[in-house]
């Protein structure tokens, strides 16, 4: 298993992106894959730096672990912010409306949970745990 | 590649040129363009997106400002996007509030 820790701030994105590029290359991902993975988790982390830590006025890390076997690659986003489960987001209902009659946000999760082939979320020992799962290319 | 935003004013259209990966931590910077672009009072917005290779939805709320900061008879251009950010895009119902092309065609994005 590989991971990567950051800090809990905007400015760590960029580097939780390279690393799971990294991963979804080394999981032989397609180009269109791999760039939906890296936005789900994306999406995740960003609302886990601006809502669990910096509205809430904590700070904390971004635990980032790989895990990957014949089948799937499964990345893993964990932080010590307060319980948030994204399941419990309905989907926008404001997708098919004009951008002009739109909320500013709310398609974050939307995009997270749309983009992978499973999307999971358990509360452990104090962390919340996003699951991203895709699933590998077969082999021909 | 760092992202990158770069603003100009040509014959009344706002043409905001993006490069790069535009995810929550540098969209102010994009943010800052469109504001630019509102107070001008333009006729219409070009975003030039041919060398933008990712943009998180931070990317999408800076639109939704756009068009509500300046008004539905602002047209936004959507200029050269790659796949994956057009599928995005699709995926969140932006595509019919914006027009898409292949290249800046400044006849119709600055004659409209």
């Amino acid at each position: 298993m590989q991971s990567l820790i950051v800090p809990g701030i905007l400015d760590s994105l960029s580097e939780i992106g390279q690393f799971v590029n990294a991963a979804a290359s080394a999981a032989g991902l397609e180009k269109k894959v791999a760039y939906r993975l890296r936005l789900a988790v994306d999406e995740i982390a960003t609302n886990i730096i601006i809502h669990g830590y910096e509205d809430a006025g904590l700070s904390g890390d971004v635990g980032v672990l790989v895990e990957m076997d014949a089948v799937a690659l499964t990345i893993t986003l964990e932080d010590s912010s307060g319980p948030f489960d994204p399941r419990a987001f309905a989907d926008p209902d404001h997708i098919y409306k004009p951008i002009e009659e739109r909320p500013i946000g709310g398609l974050g999760v939307f995009l997270s949970k749309n983009n992978v082939d499973r999307f999971d979320y358990e509360y452990v020992n104090g962390h919340n745990r996003n699951i991203f799962v895709i699933n590998r290319p077969k082999p021909s | 590649m760092a992202f990158k935003s770069v603003f100009e004013i040509v014959n009344g259209v706002a043409k905001i040129t993006l490069s790069g990966e535009l995810d929550a931590a540098v969209a102010p910077a994009f943010r800052i363009d469109i504001e630019k672009a509102a107070a001008a009072k333009v006729k219409a917005v070009a975003l030039v997106m041919k060398d933008l290779e990712y943009m998180a939805s931070a990317g999408l709320r800076a639109l939704v400002f756009a068009k509500q900061k300046m008004g539905t008879q602002v047209e936004i251009y959507m200029i050269g996007l790659q796949e994956t950010v057009m599928e995005t895009i699709t995926m969140t119902g932006f595509q019919n509030s914006v027009t898409f092309l292949d290249e800046y065609e400044a006849a119709r994005i600055e004659g409209a």
